[in-house]
This record gives structure tokens, sequence and C-alpha cells, in this order.
């Protein structure tokens, strides 16, 4: 078993407002996130997402991910899945050091979104949670669609109630740059795709 | 750009010259206010928004002592080392001091305009360091070895071909002009930079009291790797990035990405508090320890601005641009020429507060006072004001130059022979085609121009025709007293007729004060408060003794001073002020009174259309005092017009004052467009509120589009009053 994952707080939800998050905020932000070139999928069980992993790999040749655990990617199974398709996967954060910058896929998971801006909340206070994350050229991340803050003032409503010290990010679509002849050009420093795989169902600890 | 034997003339034409620059800023400021628009959409209430951070901001500088102090404490609790520089020396010296003694050789920067501001790069490659800008752009310029030219997009005066080559000259093999594929060249040769680096500099948008976290915004990640990656971190963060809370930050990002780049969010936000894990391989093995983390709060002249009534606004700017992006003067010149390290109007605050007062003489000039950034800038700075009180400190250290000084002094402080060398003037300009001194003495403080011709000098000047024009009222219904401003009175009389004719036609008396003068506008624009205060003072005495119920002036420049000014500048002068009060209470701008009148009179109903005419709005009618309904109405109101809307009614026509005469190399372009937007219309006479504006646009009528007529409203009004 792995170390334990350095966490800015080891339960988000318990910080959740009851008014302005819910899953009926999620087709603002689906439409949010999609504006700044998010590739979102929704689908209504864990297991479901194996399919969309399935034809990633496929697409795109990878072979190899670095992976960072969470709840809701242990539902779906997915390390398993890559593994049984060929895919070397790496989850020992010490191995994740090694191997991020040569990687064709990181996975993690996000706390929540928000809808006006269709951002992604994600709690990277371990160094292997921020790797997978920026080295790679494509970033999948899981998150629970009931997970939808309204806005930028109620998302910081919950980070104040959590955030004492370590590293938070939002992420909103993947890297990008308009520095020359502000050209709108993906993947400068970051992941050129950012893919969004968000589940219905409640998994046992969240999206931790 | 270091010096400050600048020749800004120089380096305007140059500029202008420059097709590259010249077609990007054009095109940006053309998609710019499209694209901030859009990313408000979903924004209820951006006012209330720009509030709440404005209060906020206004809040911390109060106390801004006691939230640095929390923020270090903060920091340090959580494990970071926080330093306070001075200076640009002091952090430099630290900093050297600390790469030595944690043997640091080479570095990864994002960007940090702090460290722009203080030459950092240079001063740490002196000292044997490898240093690597990694924003994408930051990286261009620093291989062009420019300065950034705007504060978010550092090389937008650079074209595909420009930074192919300087990549070419860098990487040493041919770099086609394919942007993606030059991105993946950037990419690639600083990811490794990234992974060899030892140390990270980052800048931050904010830095949080409570928690002792910073915050930064990115589109292109390099800050999260800058921040993730070495073993060291070092953040630069300027005093007016303090924010007291966590939740104080949602504000700041709801405006920043939307006003810099009309995005909702960037592709990264991320915040960092105190220490965090790092990974480093140690003999071939990875091991994970805390991060170095170290924080340098500078202060480089932003402690003494917070301690200033007036220049503490500076700390309600969130660097965000949105001036820039709107400065009719930027988008032409772009911000080498209308900037020092910092470009635009905010530029020049920034400069003279954390460069150097001789920096900002060099580009003060350039600001038009339109007000345009005022109205998108998230912090509602006034940066006009600004600048405009900057430059009366200048004019009170070193003084106006010898010759404004003497024609001041002893003509516009003195009525009667400024008037008199008008009325000169009139005659004394009819055998010359070419200008001299007294035929540009309306535009006194054009004075020091030479290469334009101006309008003429009315051959009998207003305040000799209202003897004739004035009409006696059996009972009227209001005692008008008429403030005419110098182009009314001296250029354009026959706005003052029209003004009379159409007050006297809803049954006012109107007149004219004689002792009246020129508003002192224009000294207290060049700087001079004393001078204007002496003239300001003579205004208040003619118009005390006027004994009407309403003050009323056509000019809308000549309103704001008489609304604003005239108060401000008697703050140590308490029974002047009060005075000057009670003037402004009564003093009107045409429009809108006239609007009121007929409304009353219920004369203010759409009449049918006629001749298209299409209107102008003057930077002070419209974000001076928020006039812009009340002439529309009034043409709407009137039988025979029918108003047709112009692109960009409300920009700049390009006078500004003295500027479009000063600086017409600069005014002329942006003149060149208004004509263009007016001329699509289709309109057959462009109305305006302003005689400045009617002054500069008939100018370019005359040669772009002589079929079309310029008026101020107050004669459409009267063309359609009978006799």
């Amino acid at each position: 078993m792995n170390k334990r994952m350095k966490k800015v707080c080891e339960n988000w939800k318990q910080a959740f407002p009851t008014e302005n998050l819910g899953e009926h905020l999620f087709p603002e932000f689906e439409k949010r996130t999609t504006q700044a070139s998010t590739e979102l999928f929704r689908v209504k069980t864990a297991i479901e997402a194996q399919e969309i992993i399935t034809n990633l790999v496929k697409f795109t040749n990878a072979k190899k991910v670095v992976a960072v655990d969470s709840p809701l990617q242990n539902a779906a199974g997915i390390n398993e899945q890559l593994r049984s398709m060929g895919v070397d996967v790496y989850t020992d954060p010490y191995d994740i050091a090694e191997h991020a910058e040569s990687a064709d896929i990181g996975i993690s998971s996000v706390e929540f979104g928000i809808a006006e801006t269709g951002s992604v909340c994600m709690d990277g206070f371990s160094f292997e949670s921020r790797l997978v994350s920026m080295l790679v050229p494509i970033h999948i991340a899981f998150m629970n669609s009931n997970n939808i803050t309204l806005g930028l003032n109620d998302a910081f409503g919950i980070i104040s109630k959590v955030y004492d010290r370590g590293y938070v990010s939002f992420i909103t679509g993947p890297s990008r740059t308009a520095d020359i002849e502000r050209v709108l050009t993906i993947g400068v420093h970051g992941p050129g795709r950012f893919i969004l795989i968000a589940i219905d169902e409640e998994v046992a600890g969240g999206a931790n | 750009m270091e010096t400050n034997n600048r020749n800004i003339r120089n380096e305007i034409n140059e500029k202008l010259g420059d097709d590259v620059l010249r077609g990007a800023l054009g095109r940006f400021a053309e998609a710019y206010p499209i694209a901030r628009a859009k990313a408000y959409e979903n924004v209820d209430n951006s006012e209330a928004i720009r509030d709440e951070f404005r209060d906020m901001k206004i809040h911390t500088v109060n106390n801004i002592e006691k939230y640095a102090d929390e923020f270090e404490a903060s920091a340090k609790k959580r494990g970071a080392k926080v330093f306070r520089a001075k200076d640009g020396d002091a952090l430099k010296k630290y900093l050297i001091d600390l790469c030595n003694e944690k043997g640091v050789k080479r570095i990864v920067k994002s960007k940090s305009m702090a460290s722009e501001e203080i030459h950092l790069n240079h001063a740490l490659e002196a000292a044997g360091l490898h240093v690597k800008e990694t924003d994408l752009g930051e990286w261009i310029i620093s291989l062009a070895g420019h300065k950034p030219s705007h504060m978010v997009m550092p090389a937008i005066h650079l074209n595909k071909e420009q930074i192919a080559g300087y990549f070419s000259k860098e990487l040493k093999q041919e770099i086609h002009t394919d942007i993606p594929f030059m991105v993946q060249v950037a990419r690639q040769n600083l990811r490794k930079e990234f992974l060899l680096a030892d140390m990270g500099i980052s800048g931050a948008n904010f830095g949080i009291a409570e928690n002792g976290a910073i915050g930064l915004v990115t589109n292109e990640g390099n800050a999260r790797l800058v921040t993730t990656l070495p073993r060291v971190h070092v953040v630069i963060i300027g005093y007016e990035k303090l924010i007291p809370k966590i939740t104080d930050a949602a504000c700041i990002l709801r405006m920043l990405p939307r006003g810099a780049t009309g995005q909702l969010m960037t592709s990264y936000m991320t915040m960092v508090s105190g220490e965090t894990p790092v990974m480093v391989k140690q003999n071939g093995k990875w091991v994970e320890q805390e991060k170095d983390l170290h924080i340098i709060i500078l202060d480089n002249g932003r402690l003494k601005a917070a301690h200033d009534e007036k220049f503490k606004e500076i700390y309600q700017c969130v660097r965000c641009a949105s001036c820039l992006n709107v400065c009719p003067i930027y988008t032409l010149v772009g911000g080498h020429v209308y900037g020092h390290i910092y470009a635009g109007g905010i530029g020049a605050i920034l400069t003279a507060l954390l460069n150097s007062q001789e920096d900002f003489d060099k580009i003060n000039e350039l600001c038009i006072g339109c007000r345009k950034c005022v109205e998108v800038c998230p912090g509602k700075i006034n940066i006009p004001g600004l600048i405009d009180l900057l430059r009366s400190q200048t004019v009170k250290e070193k003084g106006l130059p010898f010759g404004v000084k003497l024609v001041f002094e002893n003509v516009l402080a003195n009525r009667k022979v400024f008037h008199n060398l008008l009325r000169l003037a009139s005659i004394g300009q009819k055998p010359f085609t070419t200008g001299n001194v007294i035929r540009h003495l309306p535009l006194f403080l054009a004075g020091m121009a030479k290469d334009r011709s101006l309008p003429a000098v009315a051959d009998v000047p207003f305040r000799d025709r209202v003897a004739k024009i004035t009409k006696k009222i059996a009972k009227p219904a209001k005692r008008v007293a008429f403030f005419a401003g110098c182009n009314t009175d001296f250029v354009f009389p026959e706005t003052g007729e029209a003004v009379y004719k159409v007050l006297q036609n809803l049954g006012m008396e109107v007149i004219f004060p004689e002792d009246q003068s020129c508003c002192g506008k224009p000294l207290l624009g060049m700087g001079d408060r004393d001078i204007a205060k002496k003239i300001i003072k003579r205004n208040i005495i003619a118009f005390e003794e006027a004994k009407a119920d309403v003050i009323l002036s056509s000019c809308p420049t000549c309103t704001e001073t008489w609304h604003e000014t005239y108060i401000e500048v008697f703050a140590d002068e308490p029974e002047w002020k009060a005075r000057a009060e009670k003037l402004a209470h009564k003093f009107r701008e045409f429009t809108s009174f006239v609007s009121e009148a007929y409304d009353k009179a219920g004369r203010l109903t759409p009449a049918a259309g006629g001749t298209k005419v299409t209107y102008h709005d003057s930077c002070h009618a419209k974000r001076g005092l928020g006039i812009y309904k009340e002439p529309r109405a009034l043409l709407d109101a009137t039988a025979g017009y029918e108003l047709v809307e112009m692109k960009d009614c409300d920009k700049c026509c390009g006078m500004a004052g003295a500027f479009g005469i000063k600086y017409t190399e600069i005014s002329m372009p942006i003149l060149k467009q208004k004509i263009t937007n007016i001329k699509d219309t289709g309109a057959e006479i462009i109305a305006v509120g302003c005689p400045a504006c009617m002054m500069q646009i008939q100018g370019g009528l005359d040669k772009q589009a002589p079929h079309i007529k310029v008026k101020h409203i107050a004669q459409l009004l009267a063309d359609k009053i009978k006799d």
C-alpha cells in the first residue's frame, strides 16, 4: 500500500454549503467548462468510466500512466483495467516522481466544480498529485457530478473552511497561451488535454 | 527605455510607423471590448463586485502594516521565511545571498512585474546565475532583449516572423513560423529548464493575511511548475497585493481574468500556503522533503504611497491591464512608448511612485484624460485624476517651462489682457495662412505646438454679440447666467447664440457676466494650480454677483471643472470652498438642463425623422458627468432629425484639450477613425455637445468628409426654432 497522500483536507464534503450546491448546477458547469475546452464526460456509475478510458488509450496509443489514488478512481477500477490493456501504471509517489515527465496520461481526482467559471478545485498538497496534473500531455480528473457550487464566492466559502496550509488549485480546461499574435494555442507548459469524468453515483469517501 | 533621455516624439513616430505593432494593437483594441463584455455575461451586478473589491482594498491599505504583519506571521507559522525588502537593491542582495547559501545555480521564473520593475534578471545574471523566464511572452521578450509592452501580453508588439527569428537564433536552428509548432518548441526547451532548476521565482496576484497563502493565475501552467518542481521557491510580492481573508480572493478572481483576457477564469489558479512537499533525487533515489519557501515583500515606494491620501488608490490595481486595452493612446503606440516598466496610464502612475518622477515626466502627457480606463478598471482607480495630480507635483517642484509660465502669469491671469489678445488674434490671423503664437492663443496650452492649423478665432467674440441677441423676457421662468468658456466665446460664438435662442424660447432670462474668463482647466491640466486658483476666484465672484437661479455652460469640460475641481482646489481654503460649492450646485450642462426643461414643457416626445444625425459623446460629458441619454432625447424630440448611432460613439476624438495639438501625430489617427465611423453612418450632420470635440471633428471633416457638418446640439435645436 502506498503512503497516505497528503491533503489540505481529508474530507472536503463536510465544508460544502447546503445552498448553491448540487447536481442541478451541472448543466451550467458543463456549458462553462466545455467553453474552456475541457473534455467532459458524465456517467451514472463509476464502472462506466472504464469505456471512456479504454477508448482514450486506444486512440492515443498511451503506454504509460501515472495515477494518484482516489476512491472514485478505485471504484471505477481504472488501474486494473489499464494494466489489463498492457499499459504501465505507476501509483507509488516515488514512481510518479520518476515517470510523470515521460508518461502519456496522468490521473487524479478533484474536489468540486464551479458553475460560474467551469473550473474544478483540486487539492494539490501532495507533490505527486500535482505532477500527474502538470507534466503529462493528457490529464484525466474524476469528480462527483453532485459537487458543483454556484460561483466563486461559494467556492471560496468552502476553501476558507478547510484551507489552513498547502496547495490548492483551480483547473479550467487545458494549458493555453495567446502570447504569439494572440492566437490561442493549447498545451504550452501543462497538459494539452484536460479530460473530466463526472460520476453521478456517490462513492464512499467522496472524491477523496 | 532606462534613461531619462527619452525623445518621446521620435519614439511615437517610430511606433506609428511600425505596421506590426499597429496591426496587433488595432486588432486587439477591436476584439477586447467584445471579449470582455462576453466574459461578464453571467455576472449579475459587476458594479457590486467592483465596489466590494474596492472597499476591501481601501480597508486593507488603511491598515497595511497590520495586514503585512499578519501575512508575515501566518506565513512564518507555516514554515515560510519572510523578508521585507525596502527596495530593489535589498531584494537582490537577499536573493543572491540565498542562492549562494543554498547552492542554487539554475532559476526558473514565472511572471513577476515587480521583478521587472527592479531589473532583477540582470542582477541575477551578473551574479553568475542561470535565469530563465518561463511565461512564453516573457521568454520571447527576454530572447529579444525587450521590455514588456503590455502587462498581460508582454510580446504583443512582435509578430510570429520576428519571434521565429529570435527562436532560431537562441536554439541555433531554423524555426519556421507555425504558431502551434513554435509553442511546442518553447514547451520542450523550457521543460528542461523546469526539471533542472534549483529555484523557482514567482510573483503573486494576491497574498492572504489570514493564512499566509499567495495566489497565482496563469494560462500556460508555468507558475504551477515553478512553484512545484524546484527545491526552493521564492515569492516576490508587493504590499499592494495583500488581502485580509481567503474569501476576499473571490472578487479579485471574478474580475481579473474577465478584464485581462476576457476569460471567465484562467486555465490555472494556484494557491500556496507555507511549506509544501517536494521530491528531489539524491544519489539516484527520490526523497521527499519540505520545500524551502521564501516570501519577499517588496516596498520600493509602495508603503509611502499607502500613506498618501490620494496615491493609496494604486492599491486598487489588480494588474489586469483593462485600462491599457481601452486606452486610445496605448492602442496606437503601445507600451514601449506609453510606459516605462508598467505600461499605459496606470503604468505612468506606478512609474512615478515606484521608479522615478523623472521617468513619469517623460510620458505623463500622453494621458488624454478620456477616462475610458476608469470605466473598466475593476478597482475604479481614477487614473487620469492621479496623473493630473502627479503632474501638478512636478510643476510645484520644478515649475513650468519658462515660456509657458510667462504666458500663464502675464496673459491668463489677467482676463483683460487675455481677451484683448484674443481679439487681436482675430485680426492678426487674417493675412496669414500659417500660424504664429498669437493665433494659437485660444488654445494657449497648445501654444507650444506648431505643426497644425487651428480653427480661426471668430471675428466678433461671443461677449461682443451678447447685447444684440439678448431679449427682454417678461416674467422669466428662470434667470440663467451663461458661462461661455474660451472656445465658445472666441472660436464658436454661434454656439453661444444658439444657447441664448433655446433658453429664451423656453421663457428664460439669460445673462452674461462680463468678468468671466477661462474656467482654468487648461492650467490645471498643465499642473499650475496657483494661477488657476486666481482665475477661479474671479469667476466665482463674477457669478455670485450675477445672482442667477442657474449657471449654464455648453461645454462639459467647463461644467465638470466647476462641479469638481473648483471645490477640490480649495481644500485648504474653506471659505472659498463653501462659495464654490454653492455655485457648483447651480451649475448645469446645456443638454441635461434643456432636456429637463423640454420634458417639463411636454416637448420631449419623439418626433418624426428627417436629416440623419449621429452623435459623438464627449469624454467629459459621458464619463465625467454621466450625460449621454439627454442629448439623444433632445435629437429624438426635434422634428427634422433622425438619430443614427455610430460605432464607438463614446471613444475620444483625440482632441482632449491641448493633447490633439501637442501630439498631432497620435491625435490624427484617432480622429481619422472617428471620421470613418461618422461617415459609415451615412449621417449628414455630426452632433456634439462639446466645443473642443467640435474643433477637432471639424478639422477632420474638412479633410476627409467636407459634405458632413458638425454642429453643437444647441445649434441643432436653435435651427428648428422659428425667430
